[in-house]
């Protein structure tokens, strides 16, 4: 098979992706009170509703209309006047009214948009005659959403003795209900992703998005954010679509990156070989890094669609609309544009710490800490020091302030994390308790630095015969003579002024 | 000493206020008359005596303790078999819920027993309120107080005999075309389908959501808005998101007249050709009774009325087939045996649990639902529906309420309307209420001359002039008197 580099030379690739994500965070289920939990005893939550027991009825959760208000909000999408709740018919236990109430035409929210920034390495992936690039390589690219619609989850199914946990010829089959009608928001994108990278990336964006919002934990490791990527492949220039394969349930980025790279390089080979692509659905396999077949799609289902009798259809006021734009809060790119315009933090740094609430938030309150001061320093900190340590605001500005006066270096800091992290110790008093404290003062290291340069004759006149690397071998002479408590970067500057 | 067959509900409940009898002895009576009565009439699926027993008690505890009692103290009740009761099946009188216990208790029946309602019986009824004859019961037919040789009407067909012949004192029953009018009509009592979303539909089987509504059945009007009180007083259900505030002060507008109030009528159809000449008198006798009480009768126009049945026969069939998917035999109800896959099991369960007349609506709906389909019936049914409501809507400008029959003729034997279509156009006059959402009410107006039988007007009224509605049936009643228990059966049992 040929690399996907090669691949998208002659072919462009056509990318739509369909992200289903739970909105976790509710406290109760989309047409009933029941607890919304999955981590409970099988079948704890559950009640006549969502168990579609006879004579049962709906009734809408609002926080969950909120929800997907706030997510149609944030993704630029127009928050339909009025939507509906239509039925799709199918007999399957994990959905006990053998019906899932989902929407129609008209969803929630409607023809929105986010823009993507590619970057780095990943931006390689896109051809460069393809579209119009920076000088560094990268480039920012419109995604379309079609539609953004509300959803209740079907329970989990659990299959025992059969092949592969299906349940064709397995012994026992269990369901657990708890799941059962959680609410559940289905995002489908036009087909406007060219690269698994930028597939990879909308998710990316998608997930930091709804994390900002509080809508959901967008989990795909346990399943509360979910992805299905649809590709085709047409010959570069061409217009009309080819036929396209469907990946299901892709529970990571990078599987979403591998499957859609595995999948397009497939397709190459077999349109190269003058074959036909089936439309059909993909099954992918992290451990090979390839796709299976999992079932091909002869005649479309038949759902009959059609509007729920029990749910009014649902009128969504202006004042109700304005009430879920106030309670959205700042999104990463906001955020990151100020962390650069307001803060001097540098762009990849603000992008990682937007990215996370929580991270965010442990940023802001430390630059609050130190009224605004070392804001870029107290960024490298997060970005660089602290992955793998746990600290408090406190103590973050503390350590970016002892770094930002010179009184630790790098290395130090490191230390001092080490020694702090996971406990309520303050940076500063570490310090000094050890005697790590850099040594600022001019009069103590001016001896030093002489003492250096007598001794060191050989070097001295290296220097100035032009080899400058020599100046970081006289700076180590200096830190030794300290024994390490000397400023490196002072030691730098006397020796410099000294020799010129 | 009296008889049960004698107390209107206010006289029971007024009775055990007072201290005149206990709820426990009427209750008492009321299952001594369901002893010597159902056998021949078979308007019951269940009784409950102890379940009754122990709600009576419980009245009777309230009032030694000197507590308030609702309006309907210690008045014995039905319930059509959809509607689920802790401590009673639902069966919807079919094979596929036979032995289904309820595991929780309807919004309707709850608060009729929030009232002091006691719970004798769960009614007979047509296969999940398919038919119009409770023929169709998976268990066994009903037959008619007034003549055992005919059928009661249906869909609520065991609602209307237990009241007609004296076995409780109201019921609950369910309308989604004219399942409570019409067997209440052929039955000589009153029945009233509140206006859609009056009644909470929560814990009552569906057939077709946006067309079921619950209302009770009794020998007078009276008793129905007494009923009605009980069942809106608490205003809107949150547990039914159709369901809206209908509180009104029915009992205090009930005795005001109609004069000045218009009634409107459509001569043609009183005149038409389908109608028997008994119902066709019954009709003119109501005429004349609310010009001689100070209305006014106006011609009205409904332009759609005829062609509501064919949009019911497209939304009915539609909603029930997505309604009664759910019955699938995995988790309760009908499960066939030995199957090998689950598709067989819920092929053979639903091919084996569900009768004729439930299989063919589903049929229906999974056809009219298919997509291609779709758009040639279900979408002009829908548009359909907004003119016959805008046809309503426009003959409510002209008058207070619509005067109609409920049936083209009276009660017709057992067994003799056996072609589907024939039955479903005796629905005709009642079906066009359902698809507007307003209200409208059965009066008994009287016996047929040639064939003995109840004969009845339906009054109908806009979206939540239920109260207006109950007035001006309240005022027909008063001129034409009521029916009363039917005289085969009063007296059997039943003695207080």
């Amino acid at each position: 098979m040929k690399t996907l580099e090669e691949v998208l030379v002659d072919w462009e690739a056509v990318i739509g992706l369909e992200v289903h994500t739970e909105l976790t965070t509710l406290q109760t289920k989309m047409f009933c009170n029941c607890k919304l939990s999955h981590d409970d005893e099988p079948n704890a939550n559950v009640c006549p509703v969502c168990l579609g027991l006879p004579g049962a009825l709906p009734v809408p959760n609002e926080e969950a209309i909120r929800s997907i208000v706030m997510a149609g909000l944030a993704t630029n999408c127009d928050i339909m006047p009025r939507s509906m709740f239509y039925r799709k018919h199918y007999f399957y236990p994990d959905m006990a009214k053998n019906f899932q109430t989902t929407q129609g035409p008209v969803a929630f929210c409607m023809h929105g948009h986010l823009d993507l920034e590619v970057v780095g390495q990943g931006a390689a992936e896109r051809p460069d005659a393809s579209i119009d690039k920076k000088d560094d390589g990268s480039y920012v690219t419109p995604v379309r959403i079609l539609r953004i619609h509300m959803e209740e989850d079907a329970a989990k199914m659990v299959h025992v003795g059969g092949k592969e946990g299906r349940i064709g010829g397995a012994a026992e089959s269990f369901v657990d209900y708890n799941r059962c009608g959680t609410p559940l928001i289905e995002l489908v994108t036009e087909p406007d992703l060219r690269t698994p990278e930028e597939a990879r990336l909308f998710m990316e964006k998608l997930r930091e998005t709804f994390l900002a919002l509080g809508i959901s934990d967008c989990s795909m490791e346990k399943g509360s954010m979910r992805c299905d990527g649809n590709v085709s492949l047409r010959r570069r220039g061409a217009q009309e679509f080819g036929t396209k394969t469907e990946m299901k349930n892709i529970n990571s980025f990078k599987n979403l990156h591998d499957a859609l790279e595995y999948e397009i390089c497939r397709q190459a080979e077999v349109l190269e070989e003058g074959g036909v692509v089936q439309q059909e659905t993909r099954h992918f396999e992290p451990s090979k890094r390839r796709t299976m077949v999992m079932r091909v799609k002869e005649t479309a289902d038949d759902y009959r669609l059609f509007p729920d009798p029990d749910l009014a259809p649902f009128d969504l006021s202006d004042e109700f609309v304005e009430e879920c734009r106030a309670r959205i809060p700042e999104l990463p790119d906001a955020k990151r544009e100020r962390y650069m315009n307001d803060l001097g933090i540098k762009s990849s740094d603000a992008a990682l710490l937007a990215g996370t609430p929580a991270t965010a938030a442990l940023f802001e309150e430390a630059v609050a800490v130190t009224d605004g001061k070392h804001a870029p320093v107290i960024a490298n900190v997060m970005v660089n020091l602290l992955p793998g340590y746990s600290c408090s605001a406190a103590q973050i500005a503390a350590l970016a302030g002892l770094l930002a006066e010179d009184a630790i270096t790098s290395a130090q800091a490191r230390e001092v994390l080490e020694l702090v992290s996971g406990s309520d110790a303050d940076p500063v008093a570490v310090v000094d308790e050890r005697g790590m404290r850099q040594t600022t003062d001019t009069s103590t290291l001016e001896p030093i630095v002489d003492a250096v340069l007598a001794r060191c004759g050989e070097q001295v006149q290296q220097y100035r015969d032009g080899n400058k690397k020599v100046l970081g071998f006289l700076v180590g002479q200096c830190m030794k003579e300290a024994q390490g408590s000397g400023n490196p970067k002072l030691f730098n500057q006397l020796l410099a002024s000294k020799l010129n | 000493m009296a008889w049960l067959d004698e107390l209107s509900a206010g006289d029971i409940a007024a009775g055990v206020a007072a201290g005149d009898f206990s709820a426990v002895e009427v209750t008492q009576a009321s299952l001594s008359a369901i002893d010597a009565r159902d056998g021949e009439i078979a308007a019951l699926i269940e009784s409950c005596p102890e379940l009754a027993l122990d709600y009576a008690r419980r009245i009777d505890e309230r009032k030694a303790q000197g507590q308030e009692l609702g309006c309907l103290a210690g008045v014995p009740v039905s319930f059509k078999d959809n509607m689920q009761l802790i401590g009673t099946h639902t069966t919807c009188a079919s094979r596929m819920l036979e032995g289904y216990e309820s595991v929780y208790t309807a919004t309707c029946v709850q608060r009729m027993l929030d009232a002091g309602a006691i719970p004798v019986a769960k009614a007979n009824m047509d296969e999940f309120a398919f038919g119009s004859s409770t023929e169709t019961s998976a268990f066994h037919p009903t037959r008619n107080p007034w003549d055992t040789e005919r059928v009661p009407g249906g869909s609520s067909g065991g609602s209307a005999v237990s009241v007609a012949a004296g076995e409780v004192t109201l019921s609950l029953g369910s309308d989604t075309g004219g399942s409570i009018r019409q067997p209440a009509s052929f039955c000589g009592v009153v029945g009233l389908k509140p206006s859609y979303g009056a009644v909470s539909r929560y814990g009552v089987v569906a057939f077709g959501s946006s067309l079921d509504q619950v209302g009770p059945l009794g020998r007078s009007v009276s008793d129905v808005v007494l009923a009605m009180q009980a069942l809106t007083q608490a205003g809107r259900d949150r547990l039914d998101s159709t369901s809206q505030d209908c509180q009104s002060d029915f009992c205090g507008t009930l005795n005001q007249g109609v004069a000045g109030g218009r009634v409107g009528v459509m001569r043609e159809l009183i005149e038409a050709e389908g109608l028997s000449d008994e119902v066709r008198d019954g009709l003119k006798r109501s005429i004349a009774t609310f010009e001689s009480a100070g209305a006014e009768i106006v011609d009205v126009e409904l332009e759609h009325l005829t062609s509501a049945i064919a949009a019911y026969y497209v939304i009915g069939p539609a909603e029930a087939f997505s309604n009664l998917a759910r019955f699938d035999g995995v988790r309760y109800g009908y499960q066939e045996p030995d199957c090998e896959t689950l598709a067989e099991q819920t092929a053979k369960s639903r091919a084996h649990g569900f009768g004729i007349e439930a299989k063919r609506r589903q049929m229906l709906g999974a056809y009219l639902l298919a997509s291609g389909v779709y758009d040639k019936y279900y979408y002009p049914a829908q548009k359909l529906r907004t003119l016959i409501t805008d046809d309503y809507n426009k003959a409510y400008e002209r008058c207070d309420v619509i005067l109609l029959p409920v049936a083209p003729t009276c009660a017709w034997k057992l067994g003799e309307i056996t072609n589907a279509r024939q039955m479903y156009l005796s629905d005709m006059f009642t079906i066009s209420n359902n698809i507007a959402g307003n209200c409208g009410i059965s009066v008994p107006v009287g016996l047929g001359s040639a064939s003995g039988m109840p004969l009845a007007a339906q009054l109908q009224g806009p979206a939540f002039g239920d109260a207006t509605l109950l007035r001006y049936a309240h005022a027909l009643e008063s001129e034409v008197g009521a029916l009363g228990v039917a005289p085969a059966f009063f007296g059997k049992g039943g003695e207080l």
